[in-house]
């Protein structure tokens, strides 16, 4: 605790430097008893090196649901609607953000799902994404997706069991 | 063969004997060890001889339990990201310096001392260019020893800071020289009139390594590769600051069969299977031979030799952002890559990593 609020002031002190050239993705889920409602950060400079050998004139939206899903564990897609796709920084990177709503098949559980994604990793091996829920303010870790790896099984706890 | 080597920066004076030769390459020259057994022993007499020096919180500073979460916490982050445990080495006297230079001329070889005397340096170069608050000192490097060395359990000596990271474990399940962790922006520069490139021996023998293979088929990674691919573990949450940036990755999964891993070295004419040995030994060779000499040896035996694929991503040369080089053994990962400088960003910079699949941590950490 001490370290983490350590190396919080320390980067606030250094004007929110953050001296790191490959940044990761980060795919925040607020989950609800009908469904998702997902933030997928995704740094432009990785994107690129992604896209590289795609058409260069498919809209980024086309290119997510080509890359990235839910599914049931049984492996029943969720259905993905992308509301919007905005620019932000982080950690002195540029990322597209990426807010989509997922909603799982009828019956499903949307705590119990599979995310289904290689929108970078299919090319950066290094590259990681993190997939955290939202608690509030908190959001907690639930796994990590890196090459070759493209499927993350996730059982989130209730909201009452969240930290 | 008595071999003098005198360090500006450190201070480091000392003299070191035997060839380091073992199954490596004897044509190229190599890195050097003590004439004295080195390793657990000596680095233990040069601790209690430094400790006495030490006040109360710098003793508190040095010796630590070692647990999981002391272990992992190594970084090539800059120091402001990841704050460090440890003897901080900038805050020393020159008493302090000199007895801490014979725990580490126990530690390391030739080769090792000069890594860490140069890293340092780039570290000192970059502070005088980038005022950004980030840690840029030659002074925040840290020297941790975890466990204790007269319990008889397994201890680590840990030193390092940004772009630098010895981890060696003694007493362990297994010796273990790794996770090692060496970097270097920039590439090169000048200290007082003369031209320091601190990877020079690391990125020279991975490149020749590249360029003689990249003919052949099969030796090209796919993908493309901005850092090294086990390394540390940055995470965070979008708004907050970043978090991690420790080896919270381990253990780490490897690649297995044939596809993808670049070309099995049991194919390679002689010439650049001695490529092969000469990139192993520049990264193995850091450490003091009684540290990493039979790691060395089993990465070189003929039968692990003829089961290590090599392989390369980019430019062979490493001349361009993304160039990469891998070495994955049945034990040994080593992989470089080249990277957008920071302080510098018109400019490139190294990043390498050196793991052994079993003996990271002395395979203590095994879950």
């Amino acid at each position: 605790m001490k370290r983490a609020a350590f190396a919080a002031i320390a980067w606030l002190l250094a004007g929110t430097s953050f001296p790191h050239p490959a940044p990761n993705s980060f795919l925040r889920l607020d989950i609800r008893p009908d469904g998702i409602r997902a933030e997928y950060w995704v740094p432009v400079s990785e994107l690129a090196f992604a896209r590289a050998r795609d058409p260069a004139d498919e809209a980024y939206p086309t290119y997510l649901v080509r890359h990235f899903g839910f599914e049931t564990p049984a492996g029943e897609p969720w259905r993905l609607t992308i509301e919007k796709v905005r620019e932000a920084d982080y950690a002195e990177h540029a990322f597209l953000v990426a807010e989509i709503r997922l909603v799982p098949p009828s019956g499903a559980s949307a705590r119990e799902f599979v995310v289904v994604d290689d929108t970078v990793t299919h090319e950066v091996r290094n590259h990681v994404v993190y997939v955290m829920a939202k608690h509030g303010d908190q959001a907690d870790l639930l796994g990590a997706l890196q090459y070759p790896a493209r499927r993350l099984s996730v059982a989130a706890r209730q909201p009452a069991e969240a930290r | 063969m008595i071999k003098q080597t005198s360090f500006a920066v450190l201070g480091l004076v000392a003299a070191f004997v035997s060839p380091l030769g073992r199954a490596a390459n004897t044509a190229t020259p190599l890195c050097q060890s003590r004439e004295t057994p080195g390793g657990a022993r000596d680095i233990a007499t040069a601790l209690d001889k430094l400790r006495p020096l030490l006040s109360e919180k710098q003793r508190a500073a040095l010796d630590r339990p070692l647990t999981e979460t002391s272990a992992i916490q190594w970084s090539n982050l800059p120091l402001a990201i990841v704050p460090r445990a440890g003897l901080r080495l900038g805050d020393l006297d020159e008493r302090q310096i000199a007895a801490a230079n014979e725990v580490f001329n126990a530690a390391l070889s030739t080769c090792g001392l000069l890594a860490l005397q140069q890293i340092r340096q780039a570290d000192d170069y970059l502070a005088a260019f980038d005022k950004r608050q980030i840690g840029w000192h030659g002074g925040n490097y840290f020297l941790s020893v975890l466990g204790s060395p007269s319990a008889g359990g397994p201890w680590m000596l840990q030193l390092g800071g940004h772009h630098l990271a010895y981890n060696f474990t003694f007493a362990g399940r297994e010796p273990g020289a790794t996770p090692m962790f060496i970097g270097s922006e920039p590439i090169r520069f000048e200290v007082r009139g003369s031209n320091v490139e601190p990877m020079e021996a690391q990125t020279s023998a991975m490149s020749r390594l590249a360029v003689a293979i990249a003919k052949r088929t099969g030796s090209r990674l796919s993908g493309t590769f901005t850092d090294v691919v086990k390394g540390v573990v940055v995470t965070g949450e979008p708004g907050k600051p970043p978090s991690g940036g420790t080896d919270t990755g381990f253990p780490h999964t490897y690649p297995t069969g044939d596809t993808d891993r670049g070309i099995k070295a049991s194919t390679l004419p002689a010439e650049e299977l001695e490529l092969v040995r000469v990139a192993i030994a520049r990264f193995a060779q850091l450490p003091d031979a009684a540290i990493s000499g039979a790691l060395l040896d089993a990465y070189l035996a003929p039968g692990a030799l003829a089961e290590t694929y090599v392989g390369f991503a980019g430019s062979p040369d490493l001349g361009t952002q993304g160039s990469y080089v891998r070495i994955d053994g049945p034990r040994v990962w080593m992989e470089l890559v080249v990277q957008r400088a920071i302080a510098f960003p018109d400019q490139l910079h190294y990043h390498a990593l050196w793991r052994d699949k079993r003996s990271d941590y002395g395979g203590e950490l095994r879950r």
